[in-house]
């Protein structure tokens, strides 16, 4: 319990993380009016005029708060390297020398603030979809649908925020850590999606996509992911396996 | 302080970093750190000093060798912030966060009470600067600060690493006094130095390693008493004077530059006695002051033995 109540204080004693939530809202935001005003104009899409009366479109408009999972990860991996890159590291395993309670009690404490983020976020698109599409000629927000889109954020984002900190104890250089995170969510991930199709429900984005209703991306139904319950099982499966390799890591790893 | 005097016990420690031949940090290391009393662990920088400390602080994994605090290994401890405080170096601290938010994580992780960070800052002078934050400390700040942390759960036990780096000589004194009133409460108190002129009148005993062995252990008096001291001697006739202590058996005589007699084997009070009966006028006879400094460096030297 101790160490639990330390990993909120740590997080409550910088400004890292009201930083990163509101740059998440802000991303949040510049989604939602991307899918409401941009992409029902746009050229390259057939249907593009009748997108905000199809009902999956409009879900997908509430659950484009996944986009901001990014910054749930970011947190996640600032959070575990900063205290190789400050050493406070030091700190934290002098006060808890067993170290598998302090991972659980990082993993416990990522995962509520993962969660936090993710309410916010959804709050924030499910009320900004509601404006901005008040006016509009639109597909009801299916009150059933946001539903799950809210269960599926508070486990997707409590997810990420701890594949984050399994990503920062994996690899404590906090720079390196954050650039090959980035580049798999916004390189890799679109390019396997891309070109190898049934990849998609596989890889976390797409896993989230799904336990989140999220089936809509530029514009376009996502084909083949999976249920909303195989893919919260498939981030949880993630978790488990990438903690399990951090923690072991970790564990036996020197303090220098 | 709670519970009783602890020892600190560094039993046959080796530790080889990396794999195969590796690099062997400290090498079949053993010593005793007693309570109520200042033990100062000499070496010159990379003789293995804070990789011995941290195997102390369960931080590192002995290759071989085991270390114990009041006879267990730090990690069995159950509450090991009351038992050990460690300030291990002036870089354990977020940049963002303050003296005051450092103190509460580290105080909530073992379940300290908030109203301690006020005390530890008071004690070791920083309840001005509290608030603001690390990254806009001064070393001498963040050495105060480290201290700050391992004074936190009132332990038996004090192990500092170079605690007395980045502090001006009047921060040097201060930490002089307040460590000997740590151990003269009866707590174990084990700092390390790499020059031992910084800690010579702070500490009792001395723990000296080079190159990851021992070169000497016991009290700082045992130290400077091993040292055979020469007496300086200044006579005016001083060529026939010193074939006249050349008859003593155990006595030796060398001439320096300015033409003194440099005289080991016998104390100044015999040499004194025997300039009286035969008649030599005595300029000068006194005993060398034992500078220890040059002993720590001999031992410590790649060239010199081990003692």
């Amino acid at each position: 319990m101790n160490a639990l109540r330390a990993e909120f204080r740590k997080v409550l004693t910088t400004k890292l993380a009201l930083w990163l939530l509101a740059f998440s809202v802000a991303f949040t935001a510049l989604n939602v009016l991307l899918m409401v005003y941009l992409v029902p104009t746009s050229a390259r899409l057939v249907n593009s005029g009748q997108l905000l009366q199809i009902p999956a479109y409009v879900n997908s408009i509430v659950a484009s708060c996944a986009n901001a999972s990014v910054f749930v990860l970011i947190i996640g991996i600032i959070g575990m390297t900063g205290e190789y890159r400050h050493m406070t590291i030091t700190a934290t395993f002098l006060a808890s020398p067993r170290r598998s309670p302090v991972m659980i009690a990082k993993a416990i404490a990522y995962a509520a603030i993962g969660a936090v983020f993710g309410i916010i976020n959804f709050a924030v698109s499910l009320g900004l979809a509601t404006i901005t599409l008040a006016g509009k000629e639109h597909a009801a927000i299916i009150p059933s649908e946001s539903l799950q889109t809210l269960g599926g954020v508070i486990l997707g984002f409590a997810i990420y925020a701890i594949l984050g900190v399994a990503v920062g104890s994996l690899i404590r250089n906090q720079v390196a850590a954050l650039i090959i995170a980035l580049v798999f969510v916004f390189l890799i991930q679109p390019l396997l999606s891309a070109f190898v199709d049934w990849t998609t429900a596989w890889l976390p984005g797409g896993a989230l996509d799904a336990v989140m209703n999220m089936t809509y991306r530029q514009g376009e139904a996502t084909s083949g992911l999976l249920s909303a319950w195989a893919g919260g099982l498939l981030l949880i499966g993630y978790a488990l396996v990438l903690g399990a390799i951090a923690s072991i890591t970790t564990l036996k790893r020197d303090i220098t | 302080m709670t519970g009783n005097s602890i020892a600190l016990e560094v039993r046959s420690l080796t530790k080889v970093f990396g794999r195969g031949e590796g690099v062997r940090a400290v090498s079949d290391l053993s010593f005793r750190v007693e309570p109520g009393r200042v033990t100062g662990f000499l070496g010159p920088n990379g003789s293995g000093k804070t990789t011995t400390l941290r195997c102390l602080l369960g931080l590192v994994t002995p290759t071989s060798g085991e270390t114990l605090v009041g006879g267990r290994p730090y990690r069995e401890l159950s509450h090991p912030l009351n038992v050990v405080g460690a300030a291990l170096e002036a870089s354990g601290f977020h940049p963002g966060r303050t003296a005051r938010g450092h103190l509460s994580v580290v105080a909530a992780s073992a379940g300290i009470p908030r109203s301690r960070v006020t005390e530890v800052l008071e004690l070791v002078g920083l309840a001005e600067a509290g608030h603001r934050k690390v990254g806009g400390y001064s070393l001498g700040m963040r050495q105060r600060l480290s201290l700050a942390t391992a004074l936190l759960g009132d332990p038996a036990v004090l192990i500092l690493d170079e605690p007395a780096n980045g502090l001006d000589p009047e921060g040097i004194a201060w930490l002089r006094n307040f460590l000997r009133s740590l151990a003269a409460e009866g707590r174990t108190v084990l700092v390390s130095s790499h020059v031992l002129s910084e800690v010579q009148l702070t500490v009792d005993d001395v723990v000296i390693i080079r190159k990851g062995e021992l070169v000497s252990y016991g009290s700082l008096d045992a130290l400077s008493s091993g040292m055979t001291a020469r007496v300086i001697v200044r006579s005016p006739d001083a060529i026939r004077f010193a074939e006249s202590i050349g008859m003593h058996e155990a006595a030796s005589v060398t001439t320096d530059q300015t033409g003194a007699l440099l005289v080991s084997g016998m104390s100044a009070a015999e040499i004194g006695a025997l300039a009286f009966a035969q008649n030599v006028m005595l300029h000068e006879l006194r005993t060398e002051e034992h500078d220890l400094e040059a002993v720590f460096l001999e031992l410590t030297s790649s060239e010199g033995g081990a003692a």
